[in-house]
């Protein structure tokens, strides 16, 4: 029998849902009501808090962890979703859409994040 | 030799039945907390770009478009907590000769941990931002 990678799908999409449940409804009340409205009078010193923070390698990991598992856990979503709504394309197409596409996003943070402070 | 009769599923299948429903939109919590991630992706991307970028993404997060998206992803953030939460006592179970901790104990700890875990990240945040980041 051929080895499935369902496993390594599925621990990304765990992880990201632990994750979302955790922290998710906290980030989007920063953003949100933060970032937009309460802090919105100072973007200079928004600006430069984020910029420090960004600049650590820490603070470049955690962002990581949590923009390429949240990618991880919606697009696994998304991706059984076709299915359940009977969009039907090739299977491999639509693993190179949703896995792949989450991936290369993630990817291309990591690189931006990287670009950052250095 | 006649075909097998194979009964085709309604692509609306999950329509009418409520718990069908549910979770169909408990699945549908992924499409804007996955445009969110994107708009955060964003936000990282003109941080990178120095502060004018940076500034216009922060005036950008009072569009109507994106108060609409965090709304909706907030209440989608809360659902998804809710119904991934109500599933942790069925994968972790803690049954074993020398310890036994029911479900309900594990799940409600996660859910103060969920709980914790949010606003510490808001008031942390806003101690951080609101001082400069020092």
């Amino acid at each position: 029998m051929r080895r499935s990678n369902e496993p390594i799908a599925w621990s990304l999409f765990g992880a990201g849902g632990m994750l979302l449940a955790f922290v998710g409804p906290g980030l989007i009340v920063v953003t949100g009501l933060l970032l937009g409205v309460l802090l919105a009078d100072q973007p200079a010193s928004v600006y430069e808090s984020l910029l420090r923070w960004l600049s650590h390698p820490l603070g470049k990991l955690l962002m990581l962890s949590v923009v390429a598992l949240s990618l991880y856990h919606t697009c696994h979503r998304l991706y059984h979703a076709t299915h359940d709504l009977h969009l039907r394309a090739p299977n491999a197409l639509m693993l190179v859409l949703f896995y792949g596409g989450a991936t290369v996003l993630s990817g291309i943070t990591a690189v931006v994040l990287w670009s950052i402070g250095a | 030799m006649a075909e097998p009769y194979v009964k085709r599923q309604p692509a609306g299948w999950w329509l009418k039945n409520p718990a069908y429903r549910r979770y169909m939109l408990r699945e549908a919590t992924a499409l804007p907390l996955f445009a969110y991630t994107l708009l955060l992706i964003t936000g990282v991307y003109r941080l990178s770009q120095g502060e004018e970028a940076f500034t216009q993404w922060l005036v950008m997060l009072r569009s109507p478009w994106c108060v609409t998206l965090h709304v909706v992803a907030l209440a989608a953030a809360l659902l998804h907590a809710w119904t991934w939460l109500q599933l942790v006592p069925k994968i972790l179970v803690v049954h074993t000769n020398r310890l036994r901790v029911s479900g309900t104990l594990i799940k409600r700890v996660h859910q103060l941990g969920a709980l914790l875990g949010s606003v510490g990240l808001v008031v942390l945040a806003w101690l951080f931002l609101a001082q400069g980041g020092s």
